[in-house]
């Protein structure tokens, strides 16, 4: 019952749409943060998965040695592979397919038919470890000289480099929102602790201690927040929606497919209680600081 | 010496005031080399011109400003540089009534009055009971839910006192609260303190109406350019 009445008027505050309506901005914001980060957590699992413990082996085609299609060298290496206790399957891709991987460039004319392509050969690793890897490269390395081993990790890094990037920007928001927050709690405790000096003093002549009145002034902040957290949230949700339905309509493959995991919904849920823990712990040592200062 | 009464003697008294002065930021001190000794269960006014300083006194009682040089002593405790969380159960044995009566607007005249008991998490049954007693007592049994803006400038003072006595303090510092009310009701008011004061409760009330001042058989605090004056009672007691 105490707990639970207040002696700060709550009507007429000056101060608490502003809150509300601040709160619900960083929170929508916060939370554009949280999906980002979540999605390029995902999409680096995604592609981590796809990529390791596969490697690509170009065979070159010399055309005037001895053997112009490479056959001779691609069953060596083929041999060595199989033999090798890390491979788990080695396999020629065979030509019709590079023909067709090579089609954007080169059509589907006479002239493919008779290029002399390289022969490239998918390897999957039963490990990831790099040593292995090494290993693999090094047999195939001496059975064919001039063999090109693609373990993608070049590939991979740049793309990892980008989305670490993207995530730090997204880390940089929720750490600005969290200031960002802060300070707004700051400025608008101040404002009511300045509006209502003449409660407070009332209140602090009754008998009242300094964390009573702080804590008046956190739960306000604690309710205030919570509701502009929840506000935040319905605002995104739409707008996560749209987003969701804008990827659907690109065609497969140029994105993969991506369900966030549970840990980005119960994020984006405690989002609004993140707030309020903030705002409480903010307000209340806002107006303990301020107080300590009176007589 | 035991004709001297030493320092230590003046434990237990309820307000001790040691050569205090107090000024305002860099203004003129309002008054200084002030040395009162209230003793347990004693009633004064507190009279002198407007403008004299009866407020600010009063304010360093209720600890609202501390004094500029001396000491202040409430009931044998030095409280002149008494850390801040110390005050609230100092506070908590005082009941104020303010000159401009600093009722919450937001409130009911019943909160109003509740304040200090809620404060002090009394229960919520005993709050009830004590609360519209008291508010009948001072005839405000038809306004306990009306906000203070509402009421007349009497009956507001008549909750600013209500809620000043409500929690049974040991001391009530009075600042004028008989102001604006009739004659009658002041007197009935003044029996209201009158009352606490013969229950052992110390009051220093503060006040311009002389008339009240003859009638009641109470010594009285006199302040003017800056120094107290103790008088004897005007009134003989009956
Ligand atoms: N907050 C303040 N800042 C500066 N000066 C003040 C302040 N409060 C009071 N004073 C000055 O202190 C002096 C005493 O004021 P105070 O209110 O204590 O007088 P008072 O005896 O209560 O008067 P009244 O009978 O009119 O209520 C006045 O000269 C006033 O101008
Ligand atoms: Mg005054």
């Amino acid at each position: 019952m105490i707990a639970f009445r207040s002696e700060l008027p709550l009507k007429g505050e000056t101060s608490a749409g502003f809150v509300v309506w601040l709160v619900m901005v960083l929170v929508f914001m916060a939370s554009i943060a949280v999906t980002t980060n979540a999605y390029i957590g995902a999409l680096l699992d995604h592609w981590n998965q796809s990529v390791t413990g596969t490697l690509t082996i170009q065979i070159p085609v010399m055309l005037d040695s001895k053997d112009p299609t490479s056959s001779a060298m691609t069953a060596r290496v083929l041999d060595v592979l199989n033999r090798h206790p890390a491979v788990e399957t080695a396999a020629a891709v065979p030509r019709e397919k590079v023909t067709e991987l090579l089609k954007p460039w080169f059509g589907t004319g006479e002239a493919v038919a008779d290029l002399p392509l390289p022969v490239l050969v998918d390897v999957r690793l039963s490990t990831n470890d790099a040593a292995a890897i090494n290993a693999v490269s090094t047999s195939v390395q001496t059975a064919a000289p001039g063999a090109v081993i693609d373990d993608h990790r070049a590939w991979l890094n740049r793309v990892i480099g980008l989305a670490e990037g993207l995530g730090a920007i997204a880390l940089t928001t929720m750490v600005l929102v969290t200031i960002a927050l802060g300070l707004t709690i700051v400025f608008a405790t101040r404002a009511s602790l300045a509006e209502f000096s003449q409660v407070i003093d009332v209140l602090h002549i009754v008998g009242a201690k300094d964390g009573y009145v702080a804590g008046q002034f956190a739960r306000r902040a604690l309710i205030q927040s919570m509701l502009g957290g929840i506000a935040g949230l319905l605002a995104y949700a739409p707008v996560l929606a749209f987003i969701a339905w804008l990827a659907s309509r690109i065609e497969p493959g140029i994105l993969p497919e991506i369900s966030f995991p549970a840990s980005h919904w119960i994020v984006l849920g405690a989002l609004p209680i993140i707030a309020g823990l903030i705002a409480t712990i903010t307000a209340n040592v806002t107006v303990r600081r301020a107080l300590s200062l009176k007589v | 010496m035991a004709l001297l009464r030493k320092k230590s003697d003046f434990v237990g008294d309820t307000v001790q005031l040691e050569d205090v002065g107090l000024r305002y930021a860099d203004g003129p001190e309002i008054f200084s080399n002030v040395s009162i000794s209230i003793p347990q269960s004693s009633f004064y006014f507190l009279t002198g011109p407007s403008g004299a300083g009866k407020t600010s006194l009063l304010s360093l009682m209720y600890l609202a400003k501390r004094p500029t040089v001396g000491r202040l002593k409430l009931f044998g405790d030095d409280v002149t540089d008494a850390k801040r969380n110390r005050l609230p159960a100092i506070r908590r044995r005082l009941g104020v009534v303010f000159q401009d009566f600093r009722l919450l607007e937001h409130m009911t005249a019943f909160d109003n009055v509740a304040l200090p008991l809620r404060i002090a998490q009394v229960g919520e049954a005993t709050v009830e009971k004590n609360v519209t007693e008291l508010l009948k007592w001072v005839g405000l049994e038809d306004s306990m839910q009306a906000r203070p803006s509402f009421l007349s400038g009497g009956q507001q003072q008549r909750i600013a006192i209500a809620r000043a006595v409500v929690h049974r303090p040991k001391l009530i510092l009075a600042d004028e609260p008989t102001g604006n009310v009739d004659d009658a009701i002041a007197i009935r008011l003044m029996q209201l303190f009158v009352e606490l004061h013969k229950h052992g409760t110390s009051v220093i009330l503060a006040t311009h109406n002389e008339h009240l001042v003859s009638r009641f058989p109470f010594p009285r605090l006199h302040l003017k350019d800056g120094t107290v004056t103790a008088m004897p009672p005007a009134a003989q007691a009956p």
